[in-house]
C-alpha cells in the first residue's frame, strides 16, 4: 500500500476514530490536515503524534455546521498545500432524542454536520484533487439499525451513505474513488457518554463474533486500505466493520463453534 | 456587572432566545430551559469571544451562572498571564 507523499484532510481528525485514522495515514507517510471543532489541545496532541512519523501535520479549527467555515478551511488548505489527495469525512455530532421530541434545530444541526458537510467538503476537495483522489465517509450501523434516541444521527448517516454512492459515480470520471465505512460500536468518549445516558451496557461488556470489541484502529485500517490504489475498483460501497455482530445478533458476540 | 458577565449574558440571551432572561448568579442553564444543543452553542460562542478553551470535565463543577462567569474569568486571566510570560 503506497500512500507516501499524499495529502489528506481528516474532518474531526483530532480525537477518537478520527485521530486513529489521522495516525494510520501519517504512519503510511501521508501529510495530514486535522480539522476539529473546539478542542485545540486534543488537535495539537494528535498533530504532535503524527509528526513523530516524519510527516507534516496541520490543524484547522472549523465548525462544519457553517458553510463559510468550510470555505475558509479549504482556502487555507489551498494556499498552504495547493492540492488534496484524500478526504475523510469523519466529524459527527448529533442530538440524542426520540423522533417525537426532535425539533428542527436539532435535526438541522445533526444533518448539517453529518451529511451536508460531506457534500460541501467533497465539492471543494474535488477541485483540489487535480490528479484524482480518494474520499471515505465514516458512517455507523445506526444508518440501518434502530437504537434508542439515535434517530437524527441514524437518518443523517443514511443520507451520508446515499451521498457516498452518488458522489462515487459523479466523481469517477475525475479519477476520484468514493467509499464509506459503517462501524459498529467503538470504545470512545462519545460512546461512553451515550451508553451511560441511555442506560445501555457499557462498551467494555460488549463483544462480537470476532471475539472482541471494535477498536478505532480497526476502522482506521480499512479506511487506509480504501485510500490505496489496491482498492481502486471498489466504488460507492459502504464497508461494514463490526466483527460480524450484525450477521449474528443472537449469539451475543459469543462466536460460532470452535 | 463585570464585562465578562455582560458579554456572557448577551450570548446566553441570544442563544436561548429569551430577551427577558433573569440572568442572576444563582440561575442555571436548566432555569433558562437550555437544551444540550443550546449549551454547545453557548460554549462555542464563549470560547470564540474570549479566545479560551473550555474543558467539558471542568463544567461538572459549574453549577450556576455565577460559577460559569468565575470559570470564564479564571480562563481569561490564565490566558493573559501565559501571553505576558511567553
Ligand atoms: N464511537 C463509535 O462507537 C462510533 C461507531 C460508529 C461510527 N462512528 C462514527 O465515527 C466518527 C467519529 O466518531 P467518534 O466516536 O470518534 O467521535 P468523537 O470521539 O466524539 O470525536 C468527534 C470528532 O469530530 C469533531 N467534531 C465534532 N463536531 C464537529 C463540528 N461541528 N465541526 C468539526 N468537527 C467536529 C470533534 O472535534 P472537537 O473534539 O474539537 O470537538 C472530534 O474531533 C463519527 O462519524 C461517528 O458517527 C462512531
Amino acid at each position: 500500500m503506497s500512500l507516501k507523499g499524499k495529502i489528506a484532510l481528516v474532518t474531526g481528525g483530532s480525537r477518537g476514530i478520527g485521530a486513529a485514522i489521522t495516525l494510520k495515514l501519517a504512519a503510511e507517510g501521508v501529510d495530514v490536515i486535522i480539522n476539529y471543532f473546539r478542542k485545540t489541545s486534543a488537535a495539537e496532541l494528535t498533530a504532535g503524534k503524527a509528526r513523530e512519523q516524519g510527516v507534516t501535520a496541520h490543524i484547522i479549527k472549523a465548525n462544519l455546521a457553517e458553510p463559510e467555515k468550510i470555505d475558509s478551511m479549504f482556502q487555507e488548505i489551498e494556499s498552504r498545500f495547493g492540492r488534496l489527495d484524500i478526504l475523510i469525512s469523519n466529524a459527527a455530532s448529533g442530538v440524542a432524542r426520540p423522533a417525537l421530541e426532535l425539533d428542527t434545530r436539532g435535526w438541522e444541526w445533526t444533518m448539517n454536520i453529518n451529511a451536508r458537510a460531506f457534500l460541501l467538503c467533497a465539492q471543494r476537495a474535488a477541485r483540489l484533487m487535480k490528479d484524482g483522489g480518494k474520499m471515505v465517509s465514516i458512517s455507523s450501523l445506526g444508518s440501518r439499525l434502530v437504537w434508542p434516541v439515535y434517530t437524527a444521527v441514524g437518518v443523517s448517516k443514511a443520507a451520508l451513505e446515499a451521498l457516498t454512492r452518488y458522489l462515487a459515480i459523479e466523481l469517477a470520471p475525475k479519477g476520484i474513488c468514493v467509499n464509506g465505512v459503517a462501524a459498529g460500536a467503538v470504545e470512545s468518549e462519545a460512546l461512553k457518554m451515550y451508553t451511560t445516558d441511555q442506560g445501555l451496557p457499557q462498551p467494555s461488556l460488549q463483544t462480537t463474533p470476532a471475539g472482541r470489541m471494535l477498536r478505532a484502529e480497526d476502522v482506521a485500517n480499512v479506511v487506509a486500505f480504501l485510500c490505496s490504489d489496491e482498492a481502486a475498483m471498489i466504488r460507492g460501497q459502504i464497508i461494514v466493520i463490526d466483527g460480524g455482530l450484525t450477521l449474528a445478533p443472537m449469539t451475543g458476540g459469543s462466536g460460532g463453534t470452535t | 456587572m463585570t464585562t465578562v458577565e455582560e458579554t456572557v449574558k448577551k450570548i446566553v440571551t441570544r442563544i436561548v432566545r429569551k430577551p427577558d432572561l433573569d440572568f442572576k448568579p444563582t440561575a442555571t442553564f436548566k432555569d433558562f430551559k437550555a437544551d444540550s444543543l443550546d449549551i454547545v452553542q453557548i460554549l462555542v460562542a464563549v470560547e470564540d469571544t474570549f479566545d479560551i478553551e473550555i474543558q467539558d470535565e471542568d463544567l461538572k463543577q459549574v453549577t450556576d451562572m455565577g460559577a460559569f462567569i468565575a470559570y470564564i474569568e479564571r480562563k481569561v486571566a490564565e490566558k493573559n498571564k501565559s501571553q505576558v510570560s511567553s
